[in-house]
């Protein structure tokens, strides 16, 4: 399915315009660190409150930290999408960024849980007390999908096809 | 000198192993969303952004922002052995290495006044941490690109 939309775009006005343009990949490159920062710079403080550590951190105000880490998943994304149609017959079979791109549906997944599921829960409970065990359980999903993501997207150029 | 560092057997297990060098950029990339993550929330939290969130909570994170740091500097030092005497003379490289040492030095001086109100001079300084942490990533980044 990735092959097969790589293939029909692999021609596209967009994947000329970006292998022509010769300023554009290390500008998406920087953009991307720069959301990085942001999305697990956010996640880190809301996680691991969430999963029980720096218990002296007030538990409902880290969620203020949410517009970051979603203003950085955004860049990322763009910026992703940008990469995939700038190189996409070899993003598509290598092995690397297919693990990742799992990831990342398993961490946006998660993401779902803590909306519907979670965030209901917290919100009735008095948050000073222990997470309950999903809170936990969805706090370190939440930080090991995403350090996974990390270790795999850096480790593309240097894995071969899947 | 850094000749001599690149013939070290560390410098030259770095930079012939298969694994070394990935497994050593993939620990420093972890190590950057840690330092970088928590320093920069602080400093848009010090510019007025989440305003709810108590300045207090980045006490807290220092150590853990300094462990990422450590994670890096080992992996970065690490990185640097293997090809010293080009890092050495790279433009970006040095420019990444002075923006961070400030920006460390800034950290120290920001957590000194977690504990009290945030005036101007508080602000300034998240605003100069803010760029050399940005510049850092951004010169990171052009190492690669400008030789």
């Amino acid at each position: 399915m990735l092959i097969s939309f790589a293939e029909s775009i692999v021609d596209s006005m967009l994947t000329q315009w970006i292998q022509s343009t010769y300023w554009l990949w290390p500008v998406l490159e920087i953009t991307h660190f720069i959301g990085l920062t942001l999305l697990l710079g956010g996640l880190i403080v809301i996680d691991l409150r969430m999963a029980g550590f720096f218990r002296a951190i007030d538990p409902a105000a880290t969620h203020k930290l949410l517009p970051a880490v979603i203003l950085g998943f955004a860049l990322n994304l763009i910026t992703g999408i940008l990469f995939f149609y700038g190189d996409p017959m070899r993003y598509s079979i290598n092995i690397g960024f297919q693990i990742k791109m799992v990831l990342v549906i398993i961490a946006g997944l998660n993401a779902a849980v803590y909306h519907f599921k979670v965030d209901p829960i917290l919100q009735t409970m008095d948050r000073n007390l222990a997470s309950p065990a999903i809170a936990k359980l969805v706090a370190l999903t939440s930080l090991g999908a995403w350090t996974g993501v990390l270790l795999l997207g850096r480790l593309i150029p240097y894995v071969g096809t899947g | 000198m850094f000749l001599e560092l690149e013939n070290t057997a560390i410098a030259l297990w770095v930079g012939t192993s298969l694994w070394a060098y990935p497994f050593l950029l993939s620990i420093h990339i972890v190590g950057l969303a840690i330092v970088v993550g928590i320093f920069s929330m602080r400093d848009l939290r010090l510019l007025g952004i989440f305003s709810s969130l108590s300045i207090r909570t980045f006490c807290y994170l220092q150590n853990l922002a300094i462990a990422g740091f450590v994670l890096n500097a080992v992996s970065g030092v690490l990185l640097f052995t293997s090809q010293a005497s080009v890092f050495v003379t790279s433009i970006p490289f040095l420019t990444k290495i002075s923006a961070i040492l400030v920006g460390m030095v800034l950290a120290f001086v920001i957590q000194s006044k977690l504990t009290s109100e945030v005036d101007i001079k508080t602000k300034l300084l998240a605003v100069v941490s803010l760029a050399c942490w940005t510049s850092a990533i951004i010169a990171g980044r052009l190492i690669a690109y400008i030789f």
